[in-house]
């Protein structure tokens, strides 16, 4: 059984800030992490080999320092990670970097029976990236799934969370899984997986024309949205803020829950 | 306005009631997008025995009803759906197209754009046509939410969105209204690949914080777990429900079950209290809905305060317990 996992390197967004004077983003100092839905998938796929056997290759797309995500792929004991990196891949949309991820995941030799991606990454936050992964390469999603199991050679137990429901879900291969971050266990690198993990040979390069991609058909000129511009978040008062003691500040709160008849009045102090 | 035009379209999304409610707020934003570009607006509904979704669609404004009632698209499914609504977008050619994000519309959208070869943006705040350059723009929260993006799709057609239930305001229900209701014709249908053998039903309280006509929401401000805990004794109180911010639930006080915001829950309660919680747009997106917000916050420039009716400069954890006394005392 052929595994495979995209992931994306992500700044760690808890750290960055944004400096609201200037309109930029502040990275200093900002951490670079595998996105940590795409973490928990690596983590299913790590359970589900396993069990049933098999090879998993971990696809990143992103500059040259992506490379860092795919060394602590396989340490975390995947068996090979392909780096697609090219300038012109820069500035794409989820339509173009599906594109991407999807050429490269139909040169695999042999195709992969399984494809993982995260639910969603916590930089861009879209969710689309895995969806249409899967239906450039015309095969089944299911997106959002807490655990999967192996029921038979060919199908697939997944469990993931509904509107109002937990389901479980029978799909056959070849089927890509988008897996959320919750619930997740944190893989401990064995020695070997280390070993690899710094090998040389064990992380393979792809750019634009190894992929047989032209220009218009990535980054941003195969991309379909723009960004046309970023704002801050609007700071504008509502109503009043006040201050004071405490006692003052709950006899506030207490007025207002009566003024919408959530109270009754305190009859001992009138 | 264009009478044979219909170029604004809703994915009528009926997956269970709170799904039906964000279809109809997207009617109601839809047609006044409709109204600005001249033309009319539709909904899209797939399914067997439809006929009450096409009656309250039409109630709540729609204009036109695209349907299809077919045994095969019984229980929703991402590919045959999306097999049936491509070839109808590309029968119809709509300018814009949006969505709820639910748990559907979030896995069915992206595939759609993917197959008709256009953009999306994902879980949207705010939609507007732009006056000067008639470009819709679609702005969406970046970098955790602390700023905008305002995102437009110049080339590609239809421009898609999915936006956040709860973000828009339904109309009232119209009885009398009247839809034009189409049958398009249905494509050959792929083969079905995915089954679902077993449904698990939820905790009940996760609709009743939906429905809560008052929420309690708690954020990292509070401290410890053993002060957020005091929030179930003061919503206990007020006849409300608890719910979480992101870094509350992630420092393991309460289960992700009441997480509030994007990647949570939305709620619309008459009041809605919220403590120690800082305003991430990622957040305050999932509470725009409540009538009046009360928010509590050590920090004066905090921005929850630029959404709360009522703020209060002051202690968290100070405020719950002193707020609790004072309420336990009246009782």
């Amino acid at each position: 059984m052929h595994i495979a996992i995209c992931i994306k390197q992500v700044p760690d967004i808890a750290a960055v800030r944004i400096d609201r004077e200037r309109m930029t983003v502040v990275r200093e100092g900002v951490q670079n992490i595998i996105n940590p839905s795409d973490y928990q998938a690596l983590s299913l796929a790590m359970a589900l080999k396993s069990k049933i056997g098999g090879t998993v290759t971990v696809i990143t797309m992103g500059p040259p320092q992506s490379e860092e995500a795919l060394r602590e792929a396989l340490a975390a004991g995947a068996d090979r990670g392909i780096l697609l990196t090219d300038h012109a891949f820069a500035g794409a949309d989820t339509l173009a970097t599906s594109h991407v991820l999807s050429k490269a995941i139909s040169r695999l030799d042999p195709a992969p029976s399984i494809i993982f991606c995260g639910n969603n990454t916590i930089d861009s936050d879209t969710g689309h990236v895995g969806p249409q992964v899967a239906e450039e390469l015309g095969i089944a999603q299911v997106c959002g799934i807490l655990d999967v199991q192996a029921e038979s050679e060919q199908t697939l137990l997944a469990k993931r969370m509904g509107e109002r429901y937990i389901e479980t879900i029978r799909v056959g291969c070849p089927v890509l899984f988008t897996v959320r971050k919750e619930g997740g266990t944190a893989i401990l690198p064995g020695l070997g997986s280390l070993q690899r993990a710094f090998s040389a040979g064990s992380i393979i390069s792809w750019d634009k024309e190894e992929l047989g991609l032209s220009d218009d058909e990535t980054g941003l000129a195969g991309s379909a949205t723009r960004v046309w511009r970023l704002r801050a978040t609007p700071l504008k008062i509502k109503g009043d803020i006040i201050t004071g003691q405490a006692q003052e500040l709950v006899q506030a709160i207490l007025r207002k829950l009566e003024s919408m008849s959530l109270v009754d009045e305190d009859q001992r102090h009138e | 306005m264009n009478r044979g035009s219909c170029l604004v379209w809703v994915f009528g999304d009926y997956g269970d009631y709170f799904q039906n409610r964000v279809t109809l707020q997207l009617i109601a934003k839809g047609k006044s997008l409709a109204a600005e570009l001249d033309t009319r607006l539709g909904v899209v509904v797939l399914g067997e025995d439809i006929g009450q979704y096409v009656m309250e669609y039409a109630a709540h404004g729609a204009d036109v009803i695209y349907a299809a009632d077919h045994h095969a698209l019984k229980d929703y499914d991402v590919e045959l759906f999306t097999a049936v609504v491509a070839s109808w977008v590309g029968i119809y050619r709509p300018e814009i197209f949006l969505a709820g994000a639910t748990v559907f519309g979030r896995e069915f959208f992206p595939r759609l754009a993917k197959r008709l070869q256009t953009g999306l943006s994902a879980d949207c705040v705010a939609l507007e046509i732009d006056k000067e350059s008639g470009a819709f723009v679609q702005t969406t929260p970046a970098f955790g939410g602390d700023l905008l993006a305002d995102v437009i799709t110049p080339q590609h057609r239809p421009q898609m969105a999915t936006v956040h239930p709860g973000t828009f305001r339904e109309l009232s229900h119209d009885p009398f209204a009247i839809a034009e209701l189409i049958y398009p014709p249905v494509p050959e249908l792929p083969p079905r690949k995915i089954e679902v053998i077993r449904r698990r039903q939820e905790r009940a309280h996760k609709a009743s914080l939906k429905d809560a006509k008052v929420v309690i929401v708690g954020g990292k401000g509070m401290g410890s777990k053993a002060n957020f805990e005091k929030l179930f004794q003061l919503a206990e109180i007020l006849d409300g429900e608890v719910g979480a911010t992101r870094p509350a639930v992630d420092a393991g006080w309460i289960g992700e079950e009441r997480l509030l915001g994007q990647t949570g829950k939305s709620v619309r309660p008459r009041l809605l209290i919220t403590i120690g919680t800082s305003g991430a747009l990622q957040y305050t997106s999932g509470i725009q809905g409540s009538e009046t917000v009360i928010a509590v916050n050590r920090d004066p420039s905090a921005p929850i305060f630029s959404v709360a009716d009522l703020g209060i400069v002051g202690d968290a954890d100070r405020i719950v317990s002193l707020l609790i006394e004072e309420l336990n005392r009246r009782l």
